[in-house]
């Protein structure tokens, strides 16, 4: 996470995000999956092929691609098909968007209650016996039963989670990296699933993405750096308010 | 040592010719002393399993900002002056003159706090050393002190961290060592903020008055094996040469 100012001089944290070796490898039509919509299966960090089976590797040699670590499923409209063994590049992103970004939160083990469910616990003293953690009552009298879903000790964290609305502030062409507003669920350096935000404020956002992708042999020649307009540049001399 | 002409008429029977002085031998001292590197410890990453390209990246952008803006040589200890712009000022600038009491954060983050006694009111302000808003770094007096955190200023008596607004900048030569100043401060009595006297905080620039016993006692919460922990340690030497050939490279271009 770095710090990133604005014109008016003012501070935002931003995250990183490395955009590593990703690729499309199939295209699953409407009928076939049974959805809405047609589904792309995209893959992402490189990954040995080694250790996984034959049937498994199978996906990717069909898309040409070696095997990748993590692979998601993208709901796509039937104009944004993209051919499996496409790179995919940061720049698909432009800065000005809105993104939605989900991954698997950092694994806490066995907790109980108090810090997965943020109960208040008992106190310290004043003749508390062996009670200072737990989370005390669990249902009520009339009930005489406990509610499915009721707050308890267990396994907390290690499950997908979403920020939604992220503002993409600066795209580096060069290293593929998307610098995105805020914090992001995961631990550092762990893979994570950016979509376009599903908001319905942000749902005009998107000016003139690049559509359906950014295509690297393609004819567009994009600069080093994309900045949002609001950003301040490190090029530019100091803030002064005028 | 001159030689009046005169002298040639009683050695010699001819006329006086005029001998030129012996070229002098000029000895250029300050190229033959090595040159002293300092790298600002923002630059040094911190220890961790992030990826090295994110400290990369964040290095272009520190060393970009620095190609606009001098960001001077300083240490804790040092007098500062520090415009900043400010919308609910009247000329839109503000000048704060203190001490450096802390050099805090790594890459774009860098803060520095400053301490200053105004009207016998202590104010301390925390700067970010890449902020834009920042639009002027004067160094009054550069000098070092014998500790890395000098916090124990604020149980000090005021008359260490007083400093006058107006203050002329000390001249100094650039070959010169930074002063190390071995000033020990008077502290007034307790209780202070933290009890500076434990050995935690390894604090060698105050003059501690408390009777025997109580230095005595702080030592009890002294952990001497810390300093042959392997696994605390962290070598910089080599990054530090790595990266300090990087910035100097970029910023001569």
């Amino acid at each position: 996470m770095m710090p990133i100012w604005t014109k008016s001089g003012k501070k935002h944290a931003v995250t990183l995000l490395k955009v590593q070796d990703c690729h499309v490898l199939r295209y699953v039509s409407k009928e076939e999956s049974g959805g809405k919509t047609a589904k792309l299966l995209v893959g992402g960090k490189n990954a040995s092929p080694f250790y996984k089976s034959e049937s498994a590797m199978e996906i990717f040699k069909e898309a040409g691609v070696p095997r990748k670590q993590k692979v998601t499923t993208f709901n796509v409209t039937d104009d944004a098909i993209i051919k499996p063994g496409t790179p995919l590049y940061a720049a698909h992103f432009r800065p000005g968007q809105f993104v939605d970004v989900t991954a698997k939160t950092i694994g806490k083990g066995f907790q109980g209650v108090m810090k997965r469910w943020g109960f208040k616990g008992q106190p310290a003293s004043h003749g508390q016996t062996k009670t200072h953690r737990r989370p005390g009552a669990i249902s009520t009298n009339k009930a005489a039963k406990v509610y499915r879903g009721k707050k308890m000790p267990g396994k907390m964290g290690n499950i997908y989670r979403t920020s939604f609305g992220l503002k993409v502030w600066r795209i580096n062409t060069k290293h593929d990296i998307i610098y995105v507003n805020g914090s992001v669920p995961g631990h550092t350096n762990c893979l994570v699933k950016v979509k376009d935000s599903k908001l319905h404020t942000y749902k005009d956002c998107n000016k003139n993405p690049p559509f359906p992708t950014f295509f690297a042999d393609g004819d567009e020649k994009l600069p080093e750096d994309l900045y949002d307009e609001e950003i301040f540049q490190f090029t530019d001399p100091s803030v002064t308010f005028a | 040592y001159f030689s009046s002409s005169s002298h040639r008429m009683s050695s010699d029977g001819k006329p006086a010719t005029f001998q030129p002085p012996p070229k002098p031998v000029i000895i250029d001292r300050q190229q033959q002393r090595e040159e002293r590197r300092f790298l600002s410890p923002e630059f040094i990453p911190p220890r961790g399993r992030t990826d090295p390209l994110k400290f990369y990246i964040e290095r272009k952008d520190m060393i970009q900002r620095r190609k606009v803006f001098n960001i001077p040589e300083f240490y804790v200890g040092s007098v500062l002056a520090v415009t900043t712009a400010d919308p609910y000022a009247s000329e839109k600038t503000n000048r704060f003159v203190g001490i450096c009491i802390q050099r805090g954060g790594k890459g774009l983050g860098a803060t520095f706090v400053l301490r200053n006694v105004i009207e016998d009111q202590g104010v301390e302000v925390c700067y970010e050393l890449y902020s834009p808003r920042i639009q002027a770094i004067e160094v009054l007096k550069l000098e070092k002190r014998l500790d890395d955190n000098l916090m124990y200023l604020r149980d000090a008596l005021p008359e260490y961290s007083t400093f006058d607004v107006n203050m002329k900048p000390v001249s100094r030569l650039d070959h010169e060592e930074i002063p190390l100043n071995k000033l020990q401060v008077r502290m007034k009595p307790k209780p202070w903020s933290k009890r500076w006297e434990r050995p935690k905080y390894n604090i060698k620039g105050i003059k501690f008055e408390l009777p025997e016993k109580k230095m005595k006692e702080a030592q009890k919460w002294s952990q001497p094996w810390l300093e042959f922990d392997m696994l605390r340690e962290y070598d910089t030497s080599k990054i530090e040469e790595k990266i300090w050939k990087e910035v100097s490279e970029e910023l001569k271009k």
